[in-house]
């Protein structure tokens, strides 16, 4: 499964991207959006590791992390790594589409980014 | 509009209280406020009442309504406040309001949690759902893991170290072990947290870069204060607290939406509006409870107020000036790290620790000396709702 389907929302009158939805464009206040894909490849903005996971995750850690598409839409998404010491702000990010936890027995799909060594 | 006096500020010790439930404490801390006001028998005009998880952690609804009965208050008027992490602040603003409106006179505000009734993986779900559903949420980030990734570009921008961060934990549980209120009581070191070779047992990550003691705990807790117009109060036996100055501002939802999201806009316009409605500066206020859920917020917090330039937060706490006796003492009670944080508690805590120092109150060994204006600000979400209160001593 490797199309996207993450959508983000470029204003018609002045072009701001946003992600997530919103109403009203955070710029100029104009209700009509385009959609946009998600392109290219992501630049890593920030990471974490987290040990106390909620309610729903069987696995000891979770590594997350806010990473910027090529159009410049930035979307939150989980890091394929065993651990962050390979990580560093600033690197280039592959985004996949797997999934990210399970719901009521339900796999839930979400982005999944992978390091480009 | 009138000017309004905190007349009665009471609190329950935050901590595991595996024999209360929330309806109890709520009830706890309103009779203590209402009594340090001396109403006695009198009742109150409205209450407001400030919960985060009632709903989520006690399958309880209407709280506001069942407590007014519980405490024979019956009929004022009551509402719940659910406002994230910044319940507790919103409370007391909407307290606030009402009084200063003209439409009630006396007002009781009280915030609680009972956040141990669960499983901590079941209170880190609950404190997890004030995220973003789709852009946040599903991905198992939590409020640690959200401070975590705010840490981590907080360092590299300005400079930030973990001997900071390490700082502001020993204060701050230093402060606890004085406090009967507090949750944590325990003195900690440097030696070990960060370092002896025991300390990567004795601080674990929790959210790197962030660890163990850089986390407030999970606890149960409530507070309360009583509000009356300034007017009314006549030969009180303890001087009434001015509510001189309140703010309050929002921000993006999700933290990536945010131009620079080092930048606490929130916090700066919540500090801004309360200190000018009150007519200070950040250098006239002398006790400040700055919200440090996580030790990183006390020094970004602290920045963002106008108490020090961005980058020199951490180096304030490293050179003593945010402890007691420093130039702006921050969080002599403990803070969120050591009183705890029982989310809807907090913001109402905030305020009645504040009260405590004005009227001089705390005891020799955490009053800051004749202290007469504090700063409070009560930081809901990961700073996308920020509450803050500017408090004077009015001596009478
Ligand atoms: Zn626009």
């Amino acid at each position: 499964m490797n199309e996207i389907p993450v959508v983000a929302h470029k204003c018609k009158n002045c072009g701001k991207i946003h992600y997530p939805f919103h109403d009203r464009c955070m710029n100029c206040k104009a209700r009509e959006f385009e959609a946009t894909k998600l392109e290219g490849n992501a630049k890593l903005l920030t990471f974490t590791q987290i040990f106390n996971l909620p309610w729903g995750f069987d696995q000891r850690f979770l590594i997350i992390g806010v990473a910027e598409f090529e159009n410049g839409v930035k979307a939150m998404g989980q890091i394929a790594a065993d651990s962050i010491d390979g990580l560093s702000l600033g690197m280039k990010m592959k985004a996949l589409w797997k999934p990210v936890r399970v719901q009521a027995g339900e796999k839930v799909y979400g982005l999944m980014f992978e390091p480009i060594q | 509009m009138r000017d309004v006096a905190i007349i009665g500020a009471g609190m329950i010790p935050f901590g595991r209280r595996d024999e209360d439930g929330l309806m109890d404490m709520l009830a706890y801390s309103s009779l203590n406020a209402l009594d340090d006001a001396g109403l006695g028998d009198k009742s109150v005009d409205a209450v407001y009442v400030a919960s985060m998880g009632a709903g989520i952690l006690q399958h309880q609804t209407a709280v506001a309504s069942a407590l007014v009965d519980r405490l024979s208050l019956l009929p004022a008027a009551a509402e719940m406040i659910e406002n994230g992490p910044a319940s507790g602040g919103s409370a007391v603003k909407m307290g606030l309001l009402a009084v200063a409106s003209g439409y009630y006179d006396t007002v009781l505000v009280v915030g609680g949690e009972k956040m141990r009734d669960v499983t901590g993986w079941r209170a880190t779900d609950f404190v997890a759902t004030l995220t973003h559903p789709l852009a946040e949420y599903i991905y198992g980030v939590t409020l640690p893991g959200m401070a975590g990734m705010f840490t981590r570009l907080y360092m590299e921008k300005y400079g930030v170290t973990r001997e900071h961060l390490v700082q502001v934990a020993i204060k701050n549980q230093k402060m606890g072990a004085l406090n009967p209120y507090a949750h944590v009581e325990m003195i900690i070191t440097q030696e070990g947290i960060m370092d002896s070779p025991h300390s990567v047992v004795n601080n674990p990550p929790v959210a790197d870069p962030l660890r163990l003691y850089d986390a407030c705990p999970v606890s149960d807790g409530a507070a309360a204060v009583v509000l009356c117009p300034l007017d009314m109060v006549k030969n009180a036996k303890k001087p009434p607290i001015l509510i001189a100055g309140f703010g309050q501002a929002t921000d993006t939802h999700t933290l990536q939406e945010r131009e620079d999201p080092t930048d606490l806009k929130a916090v700066t316009l919540a500090a801004k509006q309360a200190l000018e409605m009150a007519k200070l500066k950040p250098s006239d206020i002398h006790v400040a409870e700055l919200h440090d859920a996580f030790t990183i917020l006390e020094i970004a917090e602290s920045e963002h107020v106008g108490f020090f330039k961005k980058g020199e937060g951490g180096k304030a706490v490293a050179e003593g000036k945010t402890q007691l006796g420093g130039t702006i003492p921050i969080n002599v009670s403990g803070g969120l790290k050591a009183r705890g944080h029982p989310v809807g508690a907090t913001g109402v805590a905030q305020v009645v620790e504040t009260v405590w120092q004005l009227r001089h109150e705390v005891g020799k060994e955490r009053q800051v000396k004749g202290a007469k204006t504090g700063l409070t600000v009560n930081f809901g979400g990961f700073g996308n709702n920020v509450v803050a209160f500017a408090l004077k001593r009015v001596n009478q």
